[in-house]
């Protein structure tokens, strides 16, 4: 597959270089297929238009503007092979050289090869040509003086990153020469991007024949280079289109192959399917999820509804109200789900915590509503924010509506608080912008008031000087404090919060878990926090979501999951979470196996295959999310497992002793 | 405390920045005087001969040679050539016998006007377009974009200008076919000019552009609903200013040189048209004059595009470039990204 697709980009690539191909051809071959000497005219057969005789028709002195044509490709050719070569040995030696010997031969190069870069070449070429007349050896010797450098500057960081390498280490170890050593292994990786850089440079030369033979500075009539062509055909350029377009299309066609040709190999196009595949593709506005029919597409039937899902539990005030969400990204041809039907909510002053491993589709879980994810990501299932009048379903929003969400109803605090901030503007920027956003701004002053308001709120010392302070100059835990101050900004009823207190330290973790405890209690605020650490969840939550390949597989009070846990999967974290209370020497357990696929990737339970209790009933389709206990409420918060055997039924007790525990 | 201490660590910045703009020029300067030693046939002679209006003697060919201290040792001839230049004085035109300096800042207004011009039009359609590359998510408008930007860099200006002129004004006569009187003639000089750069533009805008609102803190900002404009302007732009900057540095330093094509083709007495004719008569001081104040003006463009965006992004002056690598080391990438596309403006052709 990958061949083919490399083998279509090659052929891609071979056809973008084809006047390129062209043009050397021509140029060797001129003699052979001029059909006229194009220095001999006739006279009294002066701007005829194309004929059989003359296919592109005659200039104005009656010579044959094909002939003319094909020899100038030859004079160009001439001057871009000869300088290319020059340029291309001479500034590959030079740098290479340099790279190899450092010390101050490399400083001093290095020096002259920025000088050189920084010159404007065509002024270069232009003077030395005016001090020295035309002609293609001063044609080769003015555009060959500057253009060596680039070529230097490529090969001379190529060969300096190599020269410490171990590699170079050993074999000098083993005796090679110098001279071994760089002509068989400094030079050939230094040339390739050198190689890289002459196919652009071949469009850049023709380009700069044409305009100094244009400027009158190229060869000396009756000889002539395209761009002289149009110059002496100038007058009548109006009346003989013949004269007026085939030169400017030569050099135009001959210029944007090399462009072209270089974009393509200097980006690696010829193997581009799969960066482009895995590269996100971001675009503003953020557009409205795909509609429902791409979940329908994929394989699984949709998991049956669970009985809770029709008669909704709006007799409490649920800040989020999540149901039957699905998120999919393209795949292929097709769409992979990476978040089947998952069902949740959260309630005024509570704490919801996601949990899972990473890769479980819990962070997708918790952003997916609010419009979040990559635009490639199709979002099906309902999610409504908010009770009564204020209600809003939050699937399929248009960005504009989503703009009087986020920021205004709901914020997010995202995970890797050192990328989340732009890092050219200051803290107090961010959270001026937040809170200009939510309409709460005045005057600068006004809202820079708001802004060490709200930084002071989030626990930050000295907000006045935090909020002129640039994100690189804060710690870790003073940037996830600054991204709580700009979530708060429009007092939202809900706060999001993706993994808050991941990759810092312990006990700036624990300050951190405090402040949010302290914003769910004093502002009444409902919080969706995403974590792997049971250890945070279980001093920060309400009630738990385990998320297991894309699928709650057990949820409710946080007491309850905790102390009387039904799904293997959760009795494994939590077996795996290591206790203080534990006798010195005892190993805690960890689970066997690695974290499970997409959900749509196995057909039964995403969990059988590490589960110590599987079941032949397990592999063929997933469990429904009930109660473990038969006959309890069927509700969204109370405590559900996805597990086929619910090991914690109390019937089937003499079960649990075989469990993990 | 803060605003002095970025303000220190700015000053440091634009000192390094001037001492190594400093040694460039220097650098050039000594370049341009080797021009005199690449010449061909003897300035005295062509000189003596201007004056005397035909075929000089021996005896004036020498007088002239004592006078300009031609048999000096070339170290005492630079140092003594770019004391006058410092002062403005670029010596005798071979070609008509009057002093350059005042010829070529009698011109400059109008190179200069024509780089403004074709500055705005440059930097209004690359940026525009390049945004609008960035943003779009159809994949056959952006091609489409991609592929215009492309082939407009590589249409030599001359012919461009003949296509202008043919259509604009020989067919629809819409606008004279050159002079500079009013902005009727200032519509193609600017588009000839600016277009190709803002063809380059216009690609490194979008690349680097689109790669600035991958990155998380847009999302961020998206999070707390901040709108798609602010976000292109304050988090898109800013953080993909650092190879804009220097691309346009390039790009506009380059149209200093294109000028020397366009002035001619339109008839424009500026620089570039006082270049040509000097390179067509080797006129030697007046080669100088130009190449001096063209090629400072390029490097000047190149070198305030780089002192920008260190005033941009504290983190750049932070990391203390060495002087003279900050454009190499930000081009480089680039280069990879936007292939050789950048090589045009650095080549300064068009």
């Amino acid at each position: 597959m990958t061949g083919r697709r490399g083998g279509r980009a090659w052929t891609r690539t071979a056809l973008v270089a084809t006047p390129l191909i062209l043009f050397a051809v021509v140029g060797v071959l001129a003699p052979v297929i001029a059909p006229a000497d194009p220095t001999v005219g006739d006279l009294t057969a002066g701007l005829l238009p194309p004929s059989p005789e003359h296919p592109l028709g005659t200039d104005q002195l009656g010579r044959d503007q094909l002939s003319r044509m094909l020899y100038g490709a030859r004079i160009s050719l001439t001057v871009t092979a000869a300088v290319l070569a020059i340029a291309l040995t001479a500034g590959t030696a030079i740098g290479a050289l340099a790279g190899y010997l450092g010390g101050w031969v490399d400083r001093f190069v290095s020096r002259v090869i920025d000088v050189v870069v920084s010159l404007p070449g065509m002024l270069v070429a232009l003077a030395v040509i005016g001090v020295r007349g035309p002609g293609v050896e001063n044609l080769v010797l003015a555009l060959s003086l500057w253009s060596w450098a680039p070529y230097a500057r490529i090969a001379r960081a190529r060969v300096a990153g190599m020269r410490s390498s171990p590699h170079l280490d050993a074999l000098r170890l083993l005796g090679a020469g110098r001279g071994r050593i760089i002509g068989k292994h400094l030079l050939p990786p230094a040339l390739a991007p050198c190689l890289v850089y002459a196919s652009t440079d071949v469009g850049m030369i023709v380009l700069s024949v044409a305009t100094l033979s244009f400027l009158g500075l190229g060869v000396a009539p009756p000889h002539a280079e395209w761009g002289q062509m149009l110059i002496e055909g100038r007058p009548f350029l109006d009346s003989a289109w013949w004269l007026a377009y085939p030169p400017g299309v030569a050099i135009t066609a001959v210029v944007f192959a090399a462009n072209l040709l270089g974009e393509r190999l200097a980006a690696g196009e010829e193997r581009p399917s799969i960066l482009r595949l895995v590269r996100p593709r971001w675009s503003l506005p953020a557009r409205a999820p795909r509609p429902a029919h791409a979940a329908a597409t994929t394989k699984e039937p949709v998991a049956p509804t669970p009985p809770e899902a029709a008669r909704d539990s709006s007799e409490h005030d649920a800040v989020l109200r999540v149901r039957d969400l699905s998120v999919s990204y393209p795949d292929g041809g097709g769409r992979r789900r990476v978040v089947a039907g998952m069902s949740y909510e959260v309630r005024r002053g509570r704490i919801l915590a996601l949990v899972g491993e990473s890769g479980s589709g819990k962070t997708t879980a918790a952003l997916a509503p609010f419009g979040l994810l990559d635009p490639n990501a199709a979002v099906t299932g309902s999610a409504v924010l908010g009770t009564g009048a204020g209600a809003r379903q939050l699937v399929d929003l248009s960005p504009g509506e989503r703009r009087r969400i986020n920021g205004h109803r709901v914020g997010v605090v995202f995970q890797d608080s050192a990328s989340v901030l732009n890092p050219l503007r200051t803290i107090g920027a961010h959270v001026d912008e937040a809170v200009r956003n939510t309409g709460r701004g005045g005057h600068r002053a006004v809202t820079r008031r708001v802004t060490e308001e709200l930084l002071r709120l989030a626990g930050l010392p000295d907000p006045a000087k935090v909020a002129r302070e640039f994100p690189h100059q804060l710690s870790g835990g003073m940037r996830q404090r600054a991204q709580i101050a700009i979530a708060l900004a429009g007092e939202p009823e809900l706060l999001v919060a993706d993994e808050p207190t991941s990759a810092l330290d312990v006990t700036v973790q624990a300050q951190l878990l405090v402040l949010l405890a302290r914003l769910r209690d004093e502002l009444g605020m409902a919080m969706v926090v995403v974590s792997h650490d049971l250890a945070v969840v279980s001093r920060l939550a309400d009630s738990v979501a385990v998320v297991y390949g894309g699928r709650i597989v057990e949820s409710g009070p946080l007491a309850t999951v905790i102390t009387d846990p039904d799904h293997p999967y959760t009795r494994g974290l939590l077996d795996a979470v290591p206790r203080p209370g534990a006798a010195p020497g005892t190993r805690f357990r960890t689970m066997p196996g690695r974290a499970g696929a997409g959900p749509d990737e196995t057909e039964g339970c995403g969990f059988a295959s590490r589960c110590p209790l599987v079941a032949t009933a397990c592999v063929s389709e997933p469990p429904a999310l009930e109660a473990p206990v038969p006959g309890a409420p069927p509700r969204v918060d109370a405590h559900r497992s996805a597990c086929l055997r619910h090991p914690s039924r109390p019937a089937e007790a003499g079960e649990r002793s075989t469990g993990p525990c | 405390m803060r605003s002095r201490g970025r303000l220190v660590t700015a000053g440091g910045y634009l000192l390094r920045w001037a001492v190594d703009v400093f040694g460039v020029l220097l650098a050039m300067s000594l370049g341009v005087f080797a021009l005199v030693l690449l010449a061909r046939g003897d300035a005295a002679a062509m000189l003596a001969a201007t004056r005397a209006g035909r075929p000089a003697t021996p005896e004036q060919i020498e007088a002239v040679r004592v006078e300009l201290g031609l048999d000096d040792p070339a170290a005492v001839r630079y140092l003594r050539w770019l004391a006058d230049v410092c002062t403005g004085d670029f010596g005798l035109s071979l070609r008509t016998n009057t002093p350059v300096g005042p010829e070529v800042a009698d011109r400059l207004g109008v190179t200069l006007g024509l780089v403004a011009g074709s500055t705005v039009v440059a930097l209004v359609i690359g940026v525009s377009v390049g945004v609008a590359g960035a943003v779009l998510r159809r994949g056959l408008l952006r091609g489409t974009l991609r592929l215009a930007a492309l082939l407009i860099t590589s249409v030599p200006a001359f012919w461009l200008s003949y296509l202008l002129v043919l259509v604009l004004a020989l067919r629809l006569r819409v606008v004279p076919t050159s002079g500079m009187a009013g902005f009727s003639t200032w519509v193609m000089p600017m588009a000839v000019l600016g277009l190709p750069v803002a063809g380059v533009l216009s690609r490194v805008v979008a690349v680097t552009l689109r790669e600035a609102l991958d990155r998380p803190y847009v999302r961020a900002a998206q999070a707390r609903g901040s709108g798609p404009l602010s976000i292109v302007l304050r988090d898109g732009l800013p953080n993909a200013a650092g190879p804009i900057l220097s691309v346009a540095g390039f790009g506009i330093g380059s149209l200093l040189v294109g000028a020397v094509v366009v002035e001619q083709i339109f008839g424009w007495p500026g620089i570039g048209a006082y270049f040509v004719h000097a390179a067509g008569a080797r006129d030697v001081p007046a080669l100088q004059a130009g190449t001096l104040v063209m090629g400072g003006g390029f490097i000047l463009a190149n070198r305030c595009a780089d002192v920008l965006q260190g005033l941009i992004d504290p983190r750049s002056r932070r990391d203390r470039i060495p002087p003279g690598k900050s454009p190499s080391g930000r081009g480089r990438p680039l280069r990879e990204r936007v292939g050789g596309f950048t090589a045009r403006s650095r080549r300064g052709t068009t």
